[in-house]
């Protein structure tokens, strides 16, 4: 599988210029850069939310994709089971099937009593908590993560990393973006550096890193 | 997702799902005081004749100004899914129908305690319903992919709706205006006034609607309809980078 991306701008803000960038399937890649880079913009052109201003994306039509952010497009009026099941509908599952999982949801969020009450009333880590369990749903063959693994406290956190890797086989191309080195060096081959919508940096994690370090 | 968004809104009020039949009264009662108590209109059997007017016409403005928000309140979702943007101003719109099914049995209500018989004719509501329901998927999702555009839409949308409530004949008779054609005129070229035109000949003078008119509305409807379903889902992604983007 690969990507072909060139000459793309996101939307009206232009945040992707010339951006080039190939991924073979399989790979798991970090995606770095400061805030407006680009990064969000680029996962959701790979992630066909939207097509690019210019150039083109070509990506296998077979290869099933999701991209998981979180905090976003929870309904404050609803409760977080009925967010769930909504989110699990919404991304493909029977209600049936959604209904099943919903109480494996609620245990793994460890909202308690929180799971029943509507989401306006959670704090932003309760959001993001419910948001990466019901984010982790789909068993896609590309995984688009944005900075869905800063979730919560750090024992959260950790929980959240040990669930990702043990949905990641060898065949799934992961595309993550990350504020924590750490993350990207426990789950990515490869990182890439974007500074104002192009590729400043393409190859290990550690020189990547390292020359993305340096630059701050 | 409608269900759950008419869930979420019931336990939002004391009242709850009681809100569904108690603001349609309350509009019917607010509208009476003012035309027939303040201003005196000579409508005959003016409460009957308003409920029917008012009740349908806020099936269609409700709906498409809720409609019209549908995509940019959902902005967060979007710019997580591909999903078909039709879906948000069809949950509303789905949503809305449900309610509207609640609020056609309180009319019913009201016309048989008022002393009408329903008779044959009264099956005529069905397609009545079903072409305004096309009109409302046309209406609503124009309305959406506009705000989408332009936030500023909703405002003209929610006046617009207004400017339709003066002339549609939700207060006053069709049949009332002197010049002939002129009200031929609006019966031709305001679909919702014919429907409420309609509604009332079926529900309280017995008379059955001008089938051809019906016809023709109805297959213009579902064309409109089909067409800008159409076009949300070829253009979905441009949508969405709006949406998102604005």
């Amino acid at each position: 599988m690969s990507f072909g991306l060139s000459g793309a701008g996101g939307g009206d803000h232009h945040v992707l210029n010339d951006l080039d960038l190939e991924i073979q399937q399989g790979e798991r890649i970090g995606l770095v850069g400061r805030n407006g880079a680009g990064k969000s913009t680029l996962l959701r052109i790979i992630g066909g939310i939207y097509p690019p201003a210019g150039g083109t994306v070509w990506r296998d039509p077979k290869k099933t994709v999701a991209l998981l952010s979180l905090g976003l497009g929870f309904k404050g009026d609803l409760s977080g089971r009925d967010n769930a099941l909504l989110a699990a509908m919404l991304q493909g599952l029977t209600r049936r099937e959604a209904k099943q999982r919903l109480d494996a949801i609620g245990e793994f969020t460890e909202l308690g009593e929180f799971y029943e009450q509507p989401v306006k009333t959670y704090s932003s880590g309760m959001r993001s908590r419910l948001g990466f369990a019901t984010g982790l749903l789909l068993d896609t063959d590309i995984l688009l993560l944005d900075e869905i693994l800063a979730v919560g406290d750090q024992g959260f956190r950790q929980k959240a990393r040990e669930a990702l890797k043990d949905r990641l086989s060898p065949d799934k191309t992961v595309i993550l973006v990350h504020h924590m080195e750490q993350a990207i060096k426990e789950t990515c081959h490869r990182a890439v550096w974007l500074e104002q919508g192009r590729v400043r940096d393409d190859g290990s994690v550690a020189e990547v890193l390292a020359a993305y370090a340096a630059d701050a | 997702m409608a269900r759950l968004s008419l869930k979420a809104e019931a336990q939002r009020y004391y009242l709850g799902y009681l809100w569904w039949v108690l603001e349609p009264l309350l509009w019917v009662g607010v509208f009476y005081v003012v035309f027939y108590e303040l201003l005196g209109s000579r409508t005959p059997d003016f409460l009957m004749f308003l409920a029917v007017g008012k009740l349908m016409f806020i099936w269609f403005s409700k709906t498409v100004n809720y409609a019209g928000t549908s995509l940019v309140s959902n902005e967060g979702l979007i710019g997580r899914m591909d999903l078909p943007k039709s879906l948000f101003p069809l949950t509303v719109i789905l949503e809305c129908a449900y309610r509207q099914v609640v609020v056609f049995l309180l009319l019913f209500v009201l016309i048989l305690a008022d002393g009408a018989i329903p008779s044959g004719l009264w099956l005529w509501l069905l397609p009545l319903a079903l072409v305004q329901l096309a009109l409302i998927i046309f209406a609503g999702c124009v309305a959406s992919v506009l705000v989408a555009f332009q936030r500023d839409f909703a405002l003209l949308i929610n006046l617009g709706m207004v400017f339709m409530m003066f002339v549609s004949g939700v207060f006053w008779d069709i049949n009332d205006i002197v010049n002939e054609s002129a009200a031929q005129a609006l019966l031709t070229w305001n679909p919702i006034a014919f429907l409420l035109h309609s509604y009332r000949q079926v529900m309280l003078w017995e008379q059955a609607p001008d089938v051809a008119h019906l016809l023709v509305l109805g297959l213009l409807a579902l064309a409109a309809t089909a067409a800008t379903l159409y076009l949300m889902g070829r253009y979905g992604p441009h949508l969405a980078r709006r949406v998102v983007s604005a």
